[in-house]
Parts: structure tokens; sequence; C-alpha cells
């Protein structure tokens, strides 16, 4: 996979681009990855779907999106004539469900990779794929398999060591790494004694997490010989190189563009005000450049 | 971004009566485009991240400028009402689905308001008043310190009508006591409704008893207010629907309150 530059925004951050975006802005982006797609329509969980917390949100929207089909007719057309690479976010609730989408997504044409969210129930462990090496590795390589598009693995930063759950991807045959999602956390009303949010929990994104998003990310990019994507709070360039230089060939922007929807934007020209400033004509100069 | 995102200067910024302030800025863009029902996202805390979320704020009126009505609740509108005559603040908008009019037939206009929900309402008032109904506005707050002159409802003939829970303006109780005001058997009558969720409930009852449309503008936690996270949903009689996106304004009998 070849991207024009290392910018992309990250799955379910972003949305309704004709109405409020400069389609000519969002064609500079180095690709969209659009909310994740699962096989059947997905109505999202009870609000209150998302809380406020320190730098950052806790969500659990419940992948609300309308399943692979109606996902194909009416969505898929749009996102294609913006003519940014698109890289496709699934999720599958077991085997069926994953090949399913798979083979309706090779009908297609026009997708540059095809992104697995791994934070989905494994059934057989009851834990996530995400969570677990061996299932990791198995759906992958099946996925893979079928796949006529290059396979991104999408980890969860919920075990143990991520390090040995991108292996197990890569010894699927993933084509890249994706991390890292959001953190498992919870937000406590004092007064009801109740969780702020609907579901109880939810995920944990925005600028509280990038400290140990960076950690992780070079982690991986050390044990791993793919492409990693990093990802976790990033609000602007600096936070974007720390994720360069730690090792991520590409980067993603989340949360951010729920505070400023031009966040993708201003982290592009950032860096490439970074290069032009420290006279760097290669990206790959910084890439995984971390002096110890 | 298309232009919706720019950074606008502060004209006035100032108090109206103890718990609501108005902010008035620049942004004619938003004056030409925006319409009654829809919001502006306004980024509090440009240097840092507290609050990490930009605030919503319902469009109070558009002239030459906009406003916007607000109350001091948490860190974010405490910041606001720092601003100075002559700061810039970042601001997303218009944004949302407006209010759709009522029938060409409307005889008569409800507005019903509880305390800060108010805020859609005048400009609301200031389209309505060049077509042929009786405005009115019930208006309903804790007491005397949620209640400010309301004059410019009064210039735009809107008949207004005040309850405050402590009865020290108006009649003394809930906003559902100001109901008697109103001759519900004129034709024709349409309701716009904003508030907390318990008082939009009691209007909705009341109004599906009666038999009388209208139309809610709701309130929700949000985030993007692009229609992007789908964080803000609430439940409606079709599904979930973004405040953000498919509303703030929905049909009256529409929103699912709980």
């Amino acid at each position: 996979m070849l991207f024009k530059n290392p910018v992309t925004v990250a799955s379910g951050t972003f949305g309704h681009s004709e109405r409020y975006y400069d389609l000519e802005e969002v064609k500079r982006l180095g690709a969209i990855v659009p909310k994740t797609v699962t096989f059947h329509p997905q109505t999202g969980n009870p609000p209150v779907r998302i809380v406020e917390t320190a730098s950052g949100m806790i969500n659990a929207i419940g992948i609300e999106n309308p399943g692979i089909d109606a996902f194909i007719a009416d969505k898929l057309p749009a996102l294609k004539s913006i003519r940014v690479p698109l890289i496709i976010s699934i999720s599958g609730k077991d085997e069926e469900q994953w090949v399913g989408i798979i083979e309706k997504l090779n009908t297609q044409e026009g997708i540059t990779a095809v992104e697995l969210n791994l934070s989905c129930p494994n059934l057989k462990n009851k834990v996530l794929v995400a969570q677990d090496a061996q299932a990791t590795m198995q759906l992958v390589k099946q996925m893979k398999a079928l796949s006529k598009f290059p396979i991104i693995a999408k980890l969860s930063p919920n075990v143990t060591d991520i390090a040995q759950i991108a292996q197990a991807a890569e010894d699927g045959g993933a084509d890249a790494v994706s991390l890292v999602n959001t953190f498992q956390a919870m937000a406590i009303d004092v007064k009801t004694r109740r969780s702020r949010i609907g579901n109880i929990t939810g995920g944990l994104s925005g600028p509280a997490i990038r400290p140990i998003a960076v950690y992780m990310v070079r982690r991986v990019a050390a044990s791993v010989k793919i492409p990693v994507i990093g990802m976790g709070g990033i609000m602007n360039a600096q936070d974007a190189l720390e994720f360069l230089i730690a090792g991520a060939t590409m980067v993603a922007v989340g949360t951010a563009n729920f505070i400023n929807p031009r966040a993708p934007l201003d982290v592009l020209e950032g860096i490439e005000a970074f290069m032009k400033e420290n006279k760097i004509d290669d990206i790959n100069e910084i890439i995984g450049s971390l002096k110890v | 971004m298309k232009k919706i995102q720019n950074k606008y200067k502060i004209i006035t910024n100032e108090s109206l009566c103890p718990k609501y302030w108005r902010m008035v800025f620049d942004a004619p863009q938003i004056a030409a485009e925006v319409k009654p029902g829809q919001f502006v996202h306004i980024r509090t805390d440009e240097e840092g991240l507290q609050p990490f979320f930009r605030r919503p704020f319902s469009v109070f009126r558009a002239q030459k400028y906009v406003e916007i009505f607000y109350a001091v609740v948490g860190r974010g509108t405490k910041l606001l009402s720092l601003k100075k005559k002559g700061d810039s603040i970042d601001v997303l908008g218009p944004l949302g689905t407006p209010f759709i009019y009522p029938p060409e037939s409307t005889k008569q206009v409800v507005m019903i308001a509880g305390g800060i929900g108010v805020a859609p309402m005048l400009i609301l008032s200031d389209v309505l008043k060049k077509k042929k109904c009786a405005l009115f506005l019930l208006y309903g707050a804790r007491s005397r310190e949620f209640v400010y002159p309301m004059t410019e409802f009064k210039d735009n003939g809107v008949k207004v009508h005040v309850a405050t829970e402590d009865g020290s303006v108006g009649l003394k109780g809930r906003i559902s006591i100001l109901f008697d005001k109103i001759d519900w058997t004129v034709k024709d009558t349409f309701i716009y409704t904003c508030g907390p969720n318990p008082m939009l409930k009691a209007v909705q009852t009341f109004a599906g008893k009666q038999g009388i449309a209208g139309q809610v503008a709701c309130e929700a936690i949000m985030a993007c207010g692009l229609g992007a996270c789908q964080g803000c949903s609430i439940e409606t009689t079709s599904g979930y629907k973004t405040v953000c996106h498919d509303g703030p304004a929905f049909n009256l009998d529409e929103v699912i309150f709980h």
C-alpha cells in the first residue's frame, strides 16, 4: 500500500463529508477510514453514549451502522467519489459474518484496504479476538486468504502485551497493524451512583491516552516488520510526530475531529512545516527515528 | 473545512439577569445562513482542553450580529462569560436541522420554554412575526433570577406569560399552570417547545391530548456537532437520531422522553 502522505482519520470519527467539509481539503488526506461496518445493521447503544473526561472522552456508541449491504449501496459510492484512498473498517460477530462481509466487499472496486476491527467478541474464549493471539492469527489468516484487498489488523490496547498480538496478526499475514483502539473505561455520577454511560462501560480516547498509545506503538514497531498505523489522542502535528518517531508509518486522527474538524489537515500541514523547517525531504527520515 | 469553522469577534458579552448571559459576535456568514432552531458549537477553552468538547448553543438572534443566550453552569460557560468585547471565539456553525415553520393556515403559535430553553424562541419569533398568526410565549423558570425582561419578544408582538416555581415573578408554579392562558380551542394552533426533559414530556402529553402539532428543540451532551460521532443520539419513534444532525428540532410527537 502506498499513500501520498501519512495522515488519515480514525474509524468512527469522520462523517457527513458532503455537508460539512470542503472536499478539496479532504482530498489532501492520505486516506479515509469510515466508521466500522458490521454484517447486519446495528442501531447502537441506548443513550447516554458519550461522556467528557479529563483531556478525553468515553464513548459507547455501539457501532451504529447500516450494515454491509446498505453501506455498499448507499455510502460507498459517495465515499469513492471523494477520490481519497479508502480503508474500510469491518467487524463480524462470528466467522460466518466475517466471511460474508469480505465476500461482499470483494465484489467492489476502489477500496485500498480492509481494516479488521478485532475488538469484537471471540465466541470460543469469551474475550475479544484482539485479546487472544491465537484467535487474532487465525482470523487474520482466514481474511487474508479471502480478501482481494490488503488487510490491516486494528488492535485493542486492553491486553497484557500488545506486541504479542501484533506478532500474531503478522503471522496471520496482515499487511499492516493499526493501534490503538480505545481503552475500556467508566465514569460514575457520584450523586446518582450510576455510570455516566448508558452502556455502563465504554472506550476512553483523546489526549488522555496518548502517552500509552505512543508507548504501545513503539513496542509494536520494534516487534513486527509490517507497517504500523499509530493513533491515540493525536490533536496536532507535534503529537503525530511522536507516533512517527516511535515507529508508525502512518498516523490517524480520531477524537480530535470532534473538537476541530480540520484537525487532520492541521496535522498534515504541521508535519509538512516541521519537515521544511528541519530540511527533511523524506518522511522515512522521521519514521522510527527514536534515539535511545 | 467549509467555511463553517471560523474565529469571530465578540461585540458584547453581558449578563441579562443574574443567571443568564448574552454574547453577541460578528459572524456575517452565520447571520445570513442560520435558521431558527439551529445552533453554533463553541470551543470555550482554545488554549487548553478543559473542557474538552465544544459547547453547543442555540442561536438566540441573528440580525446584523449573531447572539447566543447562555447560563453559566460549568467551566466552559464560565470561560465564555469571561470573554470581553474585542476577544475572538472559535465557532462552528450554523449546525443542525432547524425548526419547520407552521402550516400557512396556522392561527396561533404557542412557544413553551423552560429556563434556558427560551434561547431558540427569539429568533423564531423574529421570523414568525411576519406571518399572520398570534404569538404567545409561556415561560417557566425557577425564580426571578432566571427571568430577563423579554422586551425583544414583546417588541415582536409576542404575548408573554411567566410562571416561577417560587412565585417571585408571574404565577407561582410549574409552566403547566400557564396552559390555561391559551385558548386551545383555536383551530390550527402550533406549538414550539424547548426546556428540561420532564417539561418537554408534559408538553408532549398535553399537546397529544389536545391534538395539537408542534416542534421540539432537544438538548444532549454533544461531541462533534456534525453527526459524525453519533454520541448525542436520543430515542425517537423511528429509532435513534442524533440531536446535532437530525435535530435539534424534531416533531413534538416523535421524541421518546424518559
